[in-house]
């Protein structure tokens, strides 16, 4: 009840958050405009703007890799995000993310075999602060920084981007780097504890991406993201329990010390008609663990009216298991990298839902903020997804999520 | 070898994508249907819970936007 009470804080200071930057922005504007009145120019005011989303997760399944490969995977998860980006002026732009997850698990209940461990309910709070610029000749760049925290992760997380349109607005080339300092708090099964599973309790994860986008025709676009990620630590989990043929007993999941991931996806957008359109995405995935992975979704938007539509999509995914991975008991305890996690083994998912978007060209309804100028904040759209999520052997999972944005 | 082959053969329908020359110059005024919020060539905000929660029930991540593996717990 006391962590329920805690979350409406936080949300209420988040949305007070986003009503102070709507003032302040106001006032900025407003310094802005007088200035150009002295020299006679017309300055185009940019629009800076909002986006508060929330969703509710849950899942079940048998194949928990807390108890090795089998039992409850019962999850629940509340989440909810904010995002605000407040144009300085037209070059400039400040940009802030944050959120929370509130979540309980019955499968990090098992940590502890037989007693409730306080690791059921936790809540992850995540935050980054940005700037980005457009500079001349079709030039943008952006720097982030933030972090996350939870009770057995902290992670530290730093970013860069550049990107260069062309002239005629057709084509966008853009290169990221990304980099995340993360560490664990070793938590090990309760029978497991008492001796140093693990070499260390840091991950590095650092991500190159290089990403293109393309107009085809007045009605086709796609783009190409390409990615490079690798990492190193411990890329293990220290309250997953592997069961062996050969070994009663359990030990924690083992894993490599380094990790790359290569991911190539693809985006094609293409406007039917008024009524349809058509948005699809391909991605190809490599790992150096054995795993590769396809990917294919398709939605369909459905235009009921300027501003009204619905979606209905579909996401199918397919990968091959890592090496490292066998069920419930099926390892040996001569091979030096072993885990049950099923997220690493080779599995097929489905992934089905819809959503609807309502966006009327004069928004849903506004708020006049004090201050010399009465800024608006205006509340531009809503929308609502919901999605139904199977995955090989036995994961089922619901999510539905709400989003409203803001403009002011 | 057959994983080189696969990488070999994606970075070749790479390039053919990349210097296709078919692509017609559309001018500003003939953007309405590119400009259709629908037509953002980007996953919707509401999708970063969804592409979040893949990211740790599969192995593989990354090129859509969301999580590649550092910040949480996942792979």
């Amino acid at each position: 009840m006391q962590l329920i009470r805690k979350l409406i804080w936080i949300n209420g200071l988040l949305l007070c958050t986003v009503a102070v930057m709507a003032q302040n922005n106001g006032r900025e504007r407003t310094s802005v405009a007088s200035d150009t009145s002295q020299v006679f120019k017309i300055k185009k005011l940019a629009e800076s703007d909002a986006s508060i989303l929330f969703s509710y997760y849950e899942q079940d399944g048998a194949n928990a890799a807390v108890t090795g490969g089998r039992g409850t995977e019962q999850l629940t998860d509340l989440t909810s995000k904010i995002i605000v980006n407040l144009a300085l002026d037209e070059k400039n732009t400040i940009s802030f993310d944050g959120g929370f997850d509130y979540y309980t698990s019955a499968s990090t209940d098992n940590i502890d075999a037989f007693v409730s461990s306080a690791s059921s309910k936790d809540l992850r709070v995540h935050g980054n602060i940005g700037y980005s610029r457009k500079a001349k000749n079709g030039w943008t760049w952006g720097l982030k920084a933030g972090g996350s925290s939870e009770y057995d992760y902290n992670s530290l997380q730093f970013s860069a981007y550049v990107g260069k349109t062309s002239k005629d607005g057709n084509r966008t080339f853009g290169l990221s780097g990304q980099a995340f300092i993360d560490r664990w708090s070793l938590i090990y099964p309760a029978e497991l504890r008492g001796q140093n599973w693990v070499r260390t309790d840091q991950r590095r994860s650092y991500s190159f991406s290089a990403s293109f986008s393309q107009v085809i025709n007045k009605r086709m676009q796609m783009s190409i993201t390409a990615d490079m990620v690798t990492q190193s630590g411990l890329l293990g989990t220290p309250f997953h329990r592997v069961y062996f043929q050969d070994q009663a007993e359990a030990r924690v999941e083992n894993l490599p010390f380094n990790r790359l991931k290569i991911p190539v996806g693809i985006r094609f957008n293409y406007y039917v008609s008024d009524m349809l359109l058509i948005r699809s995405y391909y991605r190809y995935y490599w790992d150096d663990w054995g795993i590769q992975g396809h990917t294919a979704s398709i939605e369909l938007p459905i235009k009921i009216n300027r501003f009204f539509s619905v979606y209905p999509y579909y996401r199918y995914h397919t990968q091959s298991g890592s090496t490292f991975f066998k069920p419930f008991g099926e390892h040996t305890t001569d091979v030096r990298y072993y885990t049950s996690d099923y997220d690493l083994a080779n599995l097929s998912s489905h992934d089905i839902g819809g959503g609807i978007r309502y966006s009327p060209a004069d928004g849903i309804g506004g708020l006049r903020l004090p201050g010399k100028k009465n800024r608006l904040l205006l509340l531009k759209e809503i929308s609502l997804r919901y999605g139904h999520y199977t995955r090989t052997p036995s994961l089922k999972s619901n999510i539905i999520s709400f989003g409203m944005n803001f403009s002011f | 070898m057959k994983k080189k082959k696969t990488l070999i053969g994606l970075l070749a329908v790479l390039m053919a994508i990349f210097s296709m020359s078919s692509c017609a110059s559309v001018q500003g005024y003939q953007k309405m249907y590119l400009n259709d919020q629908e037509m953002e060539l980007s996953a919707r905000s509401l999708e970063y819970f969804c592409t979040n929660f893949q990211s740790y029930r599969e192995g593989a991540s990354g090129a859509n936007g969301g999580k590649v593996g550092g910040g949480c717990g996942c792979n």
